[in-house]
């Protein structure tokens, strides 16, 4: 990250990323404006509303790292939730729902990075392509209609507790650890730094890179399938427009989370930094009555300017 | 005749050098033939590498000697030809079979990813399972690195990110990165152009361990220091076919230099040093930047040719950047032409002040644009004085540019990236030709350049500056400013400490200057 040295008094201090004093920063001024804000009630609320950003949040820092980006997630999202109420609702069977969406996810990571490895699609273009197949298709399926009736078992999923912890927030907490061993502690994320940062020294590696360009964008699209489950948990319904837009605030948490666009700089714990910040804004912003599509406009700006402090530090130096 | 032009082809493969007693070459290439759409990059090429030799692989850029790397370590298939590893027939399709010959490369691109750190770039593709499956075992990783690293020499931590090292540290870790595959066949390509003197002694010890163990070294110089000092035998390529081979001893850099260019060229690159300079065409006062560079006083004359010398990082570059508005200045003047210039690049390029940069595939050209675009670009306003855009315009100005600068490119439609160093610096030239600069500030033309191309550049320059024009031409090759310049200003630690007059202006007295310590 950003570790040199900088002449203006204002950035001297912090050789905190952006993040973190967005984070904190946010944190402070919400516990200071709203009396509900810094409750242990409402600070585990922060936690596991968090969660389903954080799991696509996850596969997105990777796929960034991979010079790529993924629009599709939110309407996956959505398409493999609809799926899985549906199977459900009509099996009472919660392995074969998730099975169903898991399946629904893999597809769509798959035409994905077909579109991008195999056919050169510009990740953009592709997964805005997939994007719409996917909402189109979460129209069909579900006949534009919620799909109600979800069984307590899969509600207890979001609303349950494992060893007193709220589940989601172990859920959360077992996939960051998995991704973080994923991508420090195997070939698999040296390759997907490499992706990003030179893919002709993987050619000369002798590294399949097609391949593994593609398993990046089934990930994501996995992950997709998973956070469905909790989504179809919390809302304790199929809906045709759940998710839609949420791969919005997941690409502003890696990019708060300081993960570049290029070069596969990535920062895997940023992104959780990143992820909470949205939590803790969204959260705050509710506390404050302010309404959603406001909230929106708020993670925007916060994103640039989070962005706009790493900016000045790096160029400084 | 010379010896060395008698020598066909095919001769000098069967006969091993004196140094080693073996029957059968470790490798060799027969008949490789490769062609890209409109170019026949090699053409029938053959050659023999045996145990613990230093292969010299000389020609100019655009002779195929890097087509002949990579399809040697499977970047590329040749369309034709074949491969013998110790007398038997091999194929090599792929990275991982060139890999499994024991050939590695060592290029002069670099093949590192910035935000590995040095472990896991030298050893990518290669890393050591752990023993729970599908992990790395990042102690053995990192132990193996630091080995490496002591090897060649390198004292940084195994764990820096690549990004965060300097260009020599990076080609150093380059150079671990082939070593460490334990390669049998070692190529380089110009191994030592960014390593400075320690660092390149260092690289030829660790050479000379390699050949006493049998590796078989191919090294690809623009530096005939190096071929004369390093090589056992020599083989020079152009324009895709093997031209001649020979050895050290038996050869002279002049008749080497024949054979790349297949011309005669003078060396010495001629100059008409004119007698008397024209007006002030640059005058430097006072000048300090936000860079780092003091108190820069210097001024050059319309007709005349002045360098600006002193190590790397005095801060030459600093000054070019400066007075082409680049960099923020924070005391002292510049007039061109005898009006003070203010504003950035483009107030300057209005001015009449043109920027040959160092880096010229990223700062001198739009690579992905074609030889058209490229040469419209800084002119525009010049060219169409209405403020729209004429392809026919464009196209009638850049055939004439092409003509002018003799640009070797099949069409001016012509992606710029596919022309070979020495086109693309001319068409740079040819750019602020089309904006009508008077004042051009070259920082290091020749860099990456061959020598035939130089020679063309220099002649180019010269045209300029016969025509009135005036230039400030920054270069590290002291040769080149004592045999190009009018005069020449020294610079060290940011400031200038001298200047050279046409008789005072020597290597020994650069030197002497650029590195005098207080």
């Amino acid at each position: 990250m950003t570790d040199q040295a900088v002449s203006s008094p204002l950035l001297r201090l912090p050789a905190v990323p952006g993040v973190a004093v967005a984070l904190a920063g946010l944190s402070l001024l919400f516990a200071l404006a709203s009396p509900g804000f810094l409750t242990a009630g409402n600070l585990s609320n922060v936690l596991v509303q968090s969660v389903i950003l954080l799991l696509l949040a996850l596969p997105m820092t990777l796929i960034i790292m991979t010079e790529g980006l993924d629009l599709s997630m939110g309407a996956v999202l959505t398409l493999a939730s609809l799926v899985l109420a549906l199977i459900v609702v009509a099996t009472q069977s919660l392995a074969l729902g998730l099975i169903g969406a898991l399946a629904v996810g893999l597809a769509f990571g798959l035409v994905n990075g077909w579109l991008i490895a195999g056919l050169s699609i510009p990740p953009f273009v592709a997964t805005l392509g997939t994007l719409g197949a996917a909402q189109g298709l979460a129209l069909v399926v579900s006949d534009g209609q919620s799909v109600v009736g979800i069984p307590r078992f899969v509600r207890l999923v979001y609303s349950g507790e494992t060893f007193g912890i709220p589940t989601p927030i172990l859920i959360g907490a077992g996939f960051y650890a998995l991704f973080h061993v994923l991508l420090y502690h195997t070939r698999f994320g040296t390759y997907v730094c490499a992706l990003g940062g030179n893919r002709d020294a993987l050619t000369l590696a002798g590294v399949a890179w097609k391949r593994l360009l593609v398993a990046v964008y089934m990930l994501g699209g996995a992950m997709a399938g998973v956070a469905a489950l909790l989504m179809t948990a919390r809302i304790n319904a199929g809906h045709p427009t759940a998710a839609i837009g949420l791969e919005f605030d997941a690409i502003a948490a890696v990019a708060l989370g300081g993960t570049s666009f290029d070069k596969g700089n990535g920062w895997l714990f940023g992104t959780l930094l990143g992820v909470l910040t949205v939590g803790v804004l969204r959260n705050g912003l509710n506390l404050m009555a302010v309404p959603s599509s406001v909230q929106v406009a708020c993670i925007g700006a916060l994103v640039i300017a989070a962005l706009l402090v790493d900016s000045l530090r790096s160029t400084r130096s | 005749m010379s010896a060395l032009m008698a020598i066909k082809p095919d001769f000098d493969t069967t006969s091993p050098p004196p140094a080693t007693a073996e029957a059968t070459p470790l490798f060799e290439l027969r008949g490789i033939s490769k062609t890209f759409p409109g170019v026949k990059a090699l053409d029938d090429v053959s050659f023999a590498l045996w145990p613990g030799e230093v292969h010299m692989l000389l020609g100019e850029n655009g002779a195929g000697k890097s087509s002949l790397m990579k399809v040697l370590c499977g970047a590329y298939q040749a369309d034709a030809g074949e491969y013998f590893h110790e007398g038997e027939k091999v194929e090599i399709r792929t990275p991982a079979d060139a890999r499994k010959l024991g050939i590695a490369v060592i290029f002069q691109e670099f093949s590192l990813v910035p935000y590995l750190d040095v472990a896991q770039n030298i050893f990518l593709g290669r890393e050591f399972p752990s023993r729970i499956p599908g992990l790395v075992d990042r102690k053995r990783l990192y132990r193996e690195a630091q080995a490496v690293l002591d090897l060649i020499g390198l004292d940084i931590d195994p764990r820096t990110k690549v990004h965060a090292l300097g260009v020599a540290q990076q080609q150093m870790v380059e150079i671990g990165k082939a070593l460490s595959q334990n390669a049998r066949i070692l190529v380089m390509d110009e191994p030592t152009a960014a390593l400075s003197d320690r660092e390149t002694e260092r690289l030829f010890e660790v050479m000379r361990q390699l050949q006493a163990k049998g590796v078989a070294i191919v090294y690809i110089s623009h530096r005939m220091a190096e071929v004369f000092a390093l090589g056992d035998r020599i083989t020079v390529l152009r324009d895709g076919k093997l031209v001649g081979r020979a050895r050290p001893g038996q050869t002279t850099p002049d008749e080497l230099v024949r054979m790349m260019v297949g011309r005669t060229v003078d060396m010495s690159y001629p100059r008409n040093f004119a007698e008397t300079p024209g007006e002030i065409a640059l005058e430097v006062r006072g000048l300090s930047s936000k860079n780092g560079i003091r108190d820069i006083d210097l001024t050059v004359r319309a007709g005349e040719i002045v360098g600006l010398c002193g190590l790397v990082g005095s801060g030459r570059s600093e000054v070019a950047r400066a007075i082409f508005g680049a960099d923020e200045v924070t005391a002292g003047e510049i007039s061109i032409f005898g009006k003070p210039r203010r504003g950035g690049p483009d107030a300057a390029t209005m001015a009449g002040v043109g920027l040959i940069p160092e880096s010229r595939k990223t700062e001198g050209l739009a690579l992905i644009r074609t030889v058209a675009d490229n040469l419209a670009v800084a002119g525009l306003p010049k060219l169409f004085p209405n403020k729209l855009f004429s392809p026919t315009q464009a196209r009638r100005s850049a055939e004439e540019l092409i003509k002018r600068l003799r640009i070797a490119t099949p069409s001016p439609n012509q992606s710029v990236a596919l022309l070979s160093g020495g086109n693309q610096q001319k068409v740079v030239i040819g750019k602020w030709l089309a904006a009508g600069t008077r004042l051009f500030i070259f920082d290091e033309p020749t860099r990456g350049i061959d020598v035939g191309a130089k020679a063309e550049i220099f002649a180019l320059i010269d045209q300029l500056v016969a025509d009135g024009a005036a230039v400030l031409m920054i270069s590290s090759e002291q040769a080149e400013i004592v045999h190009v310049c009018d005069r020449a200003y020294v610079m060290r630690g940011k400031r200038i400490v001298g200047e050279l007059s046409r008789s005072e202006l020597s290597e020994e007295n650069i030197v002497r200057m650029g590195m005098h310590h207080d």
